[in-house]
C-alpha cells in the first residue's frame, strides 16, 4: 500500500529544454579542445610539413615549390644513406637483442623466483630514466682511455683495447649497447605481463602430455605471446625510428657524422644548417617508414577486436 | 603459470638464479658507476677506474654541477634548468591528465557519430614521430610569442600528452560497466555528476598511471626541450647535454655524473616510490587500443 | 500506478541494415506485470533501454498515462530500471546507493533518510546499509538493486534479466519475492528474461519477441496452451512441445493422424473437427509431454484419447516425474511419466495420448491452425 500516494518530486522535472539540449551537447563540448589541438597540433603541422618538404626552404619557411627535388637531394644525400643505414643497423639489432634478453629473462622470471619484485625493479628502472642520463653515464663507462678499458687494465688484462666510441666504423654498436641496456627490461615486463596471462591449465596438459619445460615453452607458451611480440616489436621500432636523444648524448653523431640517425639528420639541417626543405623531406620519409609499420599492425590489431 | 614448475631440480633453479643475478648486476652497474664517480675528485677519476671506490668522498662534483658548472655561455650550475623543467613539468603533467580523464570519459560512455574516428586519430597520433610536427610548432609558437618560453613548452607537451592520457582513461572507462552510468542517469545524474560522483572515485589507479607516465615523459624529453626552449627556459635534460658537451676547460667527469644524477633523481624517485604504476603505464602504453 | 502504451516502436541502429525493433504495439495497463521474453538478439533489452530513455527510438510513440514521452530524457521520465549487473555504484555504500537519486532529485535529507529505511525494511536489507556492494552476496546486491529503484517511487519498473546472475536455488527464491513484492506494491513492471520458467511464473501476462517482432501477447496460459506459431510453441515449455509431420486422414470415425514408432508399429490418433479443412493435407502436430503419459482409467473412454505401445528409447527421472523419450514418425517425442509408474529404456511401454490440448500448426506458415 505504500506506494499508492506518489510523493511530488517537482524540483528537478523543472529542467527545462534549454538545459537538456545543453546536456546533450556536453559530450562534444568536452572533447572539443582536444580535437582542435589534436587536429591542428598532429594532422595540420603534419601537412605543413609535407608542403614544406615540396619546396626550397633553407632558414625560413618560403612557398616556391620545388617539386620533388628535396626528396632526390634527400636520396642522394651521403649523410642521409649513412643514416638510414645506421637506423636499420641499430633498429635490427636494437629490437633483436631486446627481444632476446626480455624474452629469456621473462622466462627465468616466471619460475617462482624468490624476491622477484626486487629483481624487476632492478631490470626496469632504466626505463624510468632520460635518454639523456643513459648516453651521458655510457659515453663515460666507454671512454676510451679513462673508462672500460682503464679498468680491464687495472683488473690485469693489460692488453684490453675498447674505442668504438670514437671509431666511425664501430662507434653505432656504441648506441646499440646503451639503448639495449635502457628498453631490454621494458620488453621483458611486456613478456612477463604475457605469461602470466597464460592459462595455466595448457601448461598442466601438456605435462600430462609428457612435454618437458623448453619444449613447452617453445611450442606452446612463446607461440602464444605472438601479440606480445607484435606489440614490443611494434613500441621498439617505434623507439628506433625517433631515436635522437641518445645519440646526441654520446656522440652527437659523430664520428663525422657516423652514427647519424634519421632523427639526428632531420634535427640538423632544419634547425642548424638552414635546410627546412630538406629536413622536412627527412621527416615525411620518417613518416612514411612509421606507416609502413603501423597499418598492418592496426589493420591486424582491429580485425582481431572485430573478431571477439 | 607459475604453480607448475615445483619439480625443476637444483641445478638448473641454480643457473637460473645465476642468470638472474648477473643481469642484475649488468643493470645495476650504470647507476653505480655514475652514483661512484660523482663522488670522486677529478684526481680519484685519474687514478682509479670505474668500479674503484673514491679514496676522498667529496660532494664537490655535485655542489659544483648544482650551481657553477658551465651549460654553453653561462656557467651557473644546473640549478635554474632543474626548477625550469619543474615549472613545466607540473602543469603539463596535470593539464594533459585532467584533459584525458574527461576525454577518456566521453570516448568510452558518451559516444557520439565520429567518436571512433577520433579515437582513431588519437591511437595514430600516439605513433606519429615528432619530427614532422617540429618545423610548424616552432612557427606556431614563435607567431604566438611563445617560443623560448616555459608555457610554450607546457603547451607542446600537453598537445602531445593527451593522446596518450585519452588512452589510459578511455581504455580504463571502457572496462566500467555501462550499466553504473545508465542507472546514474535513470537516477537523474547528468554528464558531470557521473562523472565526478561515480567514475572519478573509481579512478585512482588510472590517475596514478596518468600522472606517473606523464611525468616520466616530460622531465625526461629532450627534443622538445632543444627545439623549442633556449637559454634560460631550457629543461635540464637539454643543459645536462649542454654541460657534458661544453668543451671548454678540462672535463670534469664527477661533474658530469652529478648532474646526470640531479637530471635523474626525480624520475627515480618516482618510479622507486610508485614503480607498480608505472609498469602498468608501460604496459598500457604499448598493448594499446 | 501508470499505464504504459508502447505504439508502434521501431528502431534501427546507425550504420545497421535491418530494424532491431519493428514496430512493437503492446498496452501494459496499471499494476500489470508484463515479462518480455525471447531469445538473445530478439530486441527485448532494446525495447526495454527505449522505454527507460537510454536508446532513442527511430519510431512509433511511448506513452505514460496519456502523455508521450518519446523525446524526454531518461531522468525526467520517472522510470526506474534494475539491471542484470545490479549496477550498484562501488565506491559508495548502500544507503548512498539508495538515496543517490533521491539526492540528485533534491529530497530533504530527513526525507532521504526516512524513505532508504522504508525500504531497507521492506527489503531486508537494514544490516547491510553501511557496507559497500562489493561485501554482499550475489544475492543480497539484487535486493540493494531493486531498494534503489523503489525508493524513487516511479511510474514504472523495469528488470533487465535481474536474477540471471543468481545461482539455480537463489533466483527461485528472488522470484517468489517479486512476486510477492508486485502482489503487495502493486506496480506497473516490464520484466526482461530469456528464461521462460521465470517468465510464467511472475507475469500477469507474456509479451514473445522474436527478431524485433512481437509474435504473441496473452496471459502466461494462452501463451502456453494455445502458442500463436510453432516458435512461441517452441520457446514456451520445458521439456519443449515435440512437431510432429502427419497428415490428416478421414476415417468412419472421424479425421485422425497416424504416426509410427522406431519399430514399425503405427497408431492412429484422433484430431478434432476443425481440421477438417485439411484432411488430406500435411500439418505439424505440436504435442507437449504432459499429453503423453501412463495409461489412466478415467480418460480411457474420452474420445480424444488413444492408448499405444512404443519402445522407449532414453529414460530421464526428474524426481516427480520421468521424462521418457520415444521416436514417432522419425523424431524424438518427450512422455511425462509419473515417476512410480515403471519404465525402462529399450522395452515398450503403454502409453496414453490425451488429444485434447495438443495444438496443429500450418507447416508453411507456422501459424497455429485456429478451430473455426
Amino acid at each position: 500500500m505504500e506506494h499508492i500516494q506518489r510523493r511530488p518530486t517537482g524540483v528537478a522535472r523543472a529542467s527545462s529544454g534549454l538545459m537538456d539540449g545543453l546536456q546533450r551537447w556536453l559530450p562534444k563540448l568536452v572533447v572539443a579542445p582536444t580535437f582542435i589541438l589534436i587536429g591542428i597540433g598532429i594532422y595540420g603541422y603534419m601537412l605543413w610539413t609535407g608542403v614544406l618538404s615540396f619546396t626550397n626552404s633553407s632558414f625560413l619557411p618560403s612557398y616556391d615549390f620545388v617539386g620533388l627535388a628535396q626528396y632526390a637531394k634527400l636520396m642522394e644525400s651521403e649523410r642521409w644513406l649513412v643514416a638510414s643505414r645506421n637506423l636499420a643497423i641499430f633498429g635490427g639489432l636494437f629490437i633483436g637483442i631486446c627481444l632476446l634478453i626480455g624474452v629469456v629473462l621473462a622466462i627465468f622470471l616466471d619460475q617462482r623466483i624468490r624476491q622477484e619484485g626486487a629483481i624487476r625493479t632492478i631490470y626496469l628502472y632504466p626505463m624510468a630514466l632520460s635518454m639523456i642520463v643513459t648516453g651521458t653515464v655510457w659515453r663515460w663507462i666507454l671512454n676510451p682511455s679513462l673508462g672500460l678499458e682503464k679498468l680491464m687494465h687495472d683488473w690485469g688484462w693489460t692488453s684490453f683495447s675498447f674505442d668504438w666510441l670514437v671509431d666511425s666504423d664501430f662507434a653505432i654498436y656504441t648506441i646499440v649497447m646503451a639503448a639495449v641496456w635502457q628498453a631490454s627490461g621494458f620488453v621483458m615486463a611486456l613478456f612477463l605481463a604475457g605469461l602470466r596471462g597464460v592459462d595455466s591449465s595448457i601448461m598442466r596438459a601438456a605435462r600430462v602430455d609428457g612435454a618437458s619445460l623448453p619444449v613447452i615453452y617453445w611450442k606452446i607458451i612463446l607461440p602464444s605471446l605472438r601479440p606480445v611480440f607484435f606489440s614490443s616489436v611494434m613500441v621498439l621500432a617505434h623507439i628506433a625510428i625517433k631515436s635522437f636523444d641518445l645519440v646526441m648524448a654520446m656522440t652527437s653523431g659523430g664520428p663525422g657524422y657516423s652514427t647519424d640517425l634519421p632523427a639526428v639528420f632531420m634535427y640538423a639541417h632544419t634547425f642548424t644548417r638552414g635546410q627546412m626543405g630538406l629536413g622536412s623531406a627527412s621527416a615525411m620519409l620518417m613518416l612514411g617508414a612509421i606507416l609502413a609499420l603501423l597499418v598492418p599492425y592496426l589493420y591486424s590489431e582491429l580485425r582481431e577486436k572485430r573478431h571477439d | 603459470m607459475t604453480d607448475v614448475v615445483r619439480t625443476g631440480f637444483r641445478p638448473s633453479r641454480i643457473a637460473i638464479y645465476g642468470v638472474l643475478l648477473l643481469a642484475c648486476l649488468v643493470y645495476l652497474i650504470p647507476l653505480i658507476i655514475m652514483l661512484i664517480t660523482s663522488f670522486k675528485t677529478p684526481m680519484d677519476i685519474r687514478t682509479g677506474n670505474l668500479l674503484a671506490l673514491p679514496t676522498d668522498w667529496t660532494v664537490m662534483g655535485w655542489t659544483k654541477a648544482w650551481s657553477e658548472a658551465c651549460t654553453g655561455v653561462q656557467c651557473e650550475g644546473v640549478r635554474g634548468f632543474f626548477w625550469n623543467s619543474f615549472k613545466m613539468t607540473v602543469p603539463a603533467v596535470l593539464i594533459s591528465t585532467l584533459l584525458g580523464a574527461f576525454n577518456g570519459y566521453v570516448l568510452s560512455k558518451w559516444k557520439f557519430k565520429g567518436s571512433d574516428l577520433m579515437f582513431g586519430m588519437l591511437l595514430f597520433g600516439c605513433f606519429v614521430p615528432f619530427q614532422v610536427v617540429l618545423l610548424p610548432m616552432a612557427a606556431t609558437l614563435g607567431k604566438l610569442g611563445l617560443a623560448n618560453t616555459t608555457a610554450g613548452l607546457v603547451l607542446v607537451h600537453v598537445i602531445y600528452g593527451v593522446a596518450f592520457t585519452t588512452l589510459f582513461f578511455r581504455n580504463y572507462y571502457v572496462a566500467v560497466p555501462d550499466a553504473l552510468v545508465k542507472a546514474a542517469r535513470l537516477d537523474g545524474a547528468g554528464f558531470f555528476t557521473i562523472f565526478f560522483r561515480i567514475l572519478l572515485p573509481l579512478s585512482t589507479p588510472i590517475f596514478m598511471v596518468s600522472l606517473i607516465w606523464q611525468f616520466t615523459q616530460i622531465w625526461n624529453d629532450f627534443l622538445f626541450g632543444v627545439v623549442f626552449a633556449s637559454g634560460d627556459s631550457q629543461p635540464i635534460t637539454v643543459a645536462l647535454n649542454n654541460l657534458v658537451n661544453t668543451s671548454t676547460g678540462v672535463k670534469e667527469y664527477n661533474v658530469d655524473m652529478a648532474a646526470a644524477m640531479i637530471a635523474a633523481l626525480p624520475t627515480l624517485v618516482v618510479y622507486i616510490v610508485a614503480g607498480k604504476y608505472f609498469i602498468r603505464g608501460l604496459t598500457a602504453g604499448s598493448v594499446k587500443g | 500506478m501508470s499505464q504504459l502504451e508502447l505504439r508502434d516502436i521501431r528502431k534501427t541502429y546507425a550504420g545497421a541494415l535491418d530494424e532491431t525493433l519493428k514496430g512493437i504495439n503492446i498496452d501494459i495497463a496499471s499494476g500489470e506485470f508484463l515479462t518480455l521474453v525471447g531469445p538473445s538478439g530478439c530486441g527485448k533489452s532494446t525495447l526495454m533501454n527505449s522505454i527507460a530513455g537510454l536508446e532513442t527510438i527511430t519510431g512509433g510513440s511511448i506513452v505514460v498515462d496519456g502523455k508521450d514521452i518519446s523525446g524526454m530524457e531518461p531522468k525526467d521520465r520517472d522510470i526506474a530500471m534494475v539491471f542484470q549487473s545490479y549496477a550498484l555504484y562501488p565506491t559508495m555504500s548502500v544507503r548512498e546507493n539508495i538515496a543517490f537519486g533521491l539526492k540528485i532529485r533534491g529530497m530533504p535529507k530527513e526525507e532521504i533518510r526516512q524513505e532508504v529505511e522504508r525500504v531497507a525494511d521492506l527489503l531486508q536489507i537494514s544490516p547491510l546499509l553501511d557496507k559497500k556492494p562489493s561485501r554482499l552476496s550475489g544475492g543480497q546486491q539484487q535486493r540493494v538493486a531493486m531498494g534503489r529503484a523503489l525508493a524513487r517511487r516511479p511510474k514504472i519498473y523495469l528488470f533487465d534479466e535481474p536474477l540471471s546472475n543468481l545461482d539455480a536455488k537463489l533466483r527461485v527464491e528472488m522470484r517468489t519475492e517479486i512476486k510477492k513484492l508486485h502482489q503487495r506494491l502493486k506496480t506497473t513492471i516490464v520484466y526482461v528474461t530469456h528464461d521462460q520458467i521465470e517468465a510464467m511464473t511472475l507475469a500477469d501476462r507474456i509479451a514473445v519477441l522474436k527478431d524485433g517482432e512481437l509474435q504473441q501477447l496473452g496471459t502466461p496460459k494462452e501463451v502456453y496452451d494455445t502458442p500463436e506459431n510453432l516458435f512461441v510453441a517452441s520457446f514456451m515449455g520445458s521439456p519443449s512441445m515435440s512437431f510432429i509431420d502427419v497428415t490428416v486422414e478421414r476415417s468412419d470415425t472421424g479425421l485422425s493422424v497416424t504416426v509410427e514408432g522406431s519399430d514399425g508399429r503405427t497408431l492412429a490418433l484422433p484430431v478434432p473437427e476443425y481440421l477438417e479443412n485439411w484432411a488430406g493435407n500435411r500439418v505439424v502436430l505440436g504435442i507437449r509431454p504432459e499429453h503423453i503419459s501412463q495409461p489412466d482409467e478415467q480418460k480411457r473412454d474420452n474420445m480424444m484419447v488413444e492408448e499405444g505401445r512404443f519402445t522407449v528409447e532414453v529414460t530421464e527421472p526428474t524426481g516427480p516425474d520421468v521424462i521418457a523419450v520415444i521416436r514417432l514418425n522419425g523424431i524424438d517425442v518427450q512422455c511425462r511419466l509419473d515417476a512410480e509408474h515403471p519404465v525402462e529404456w529399450g522395452e515398450d511401454a503403454e502409453l496414453m495420448f490425451d488429444m485434447r490440448k495438443v495444438v496443429f500448426f500450418d507447416p508453411q506458415s507456422e501459424k497455429r491452425i485456429r478451430p473455426q
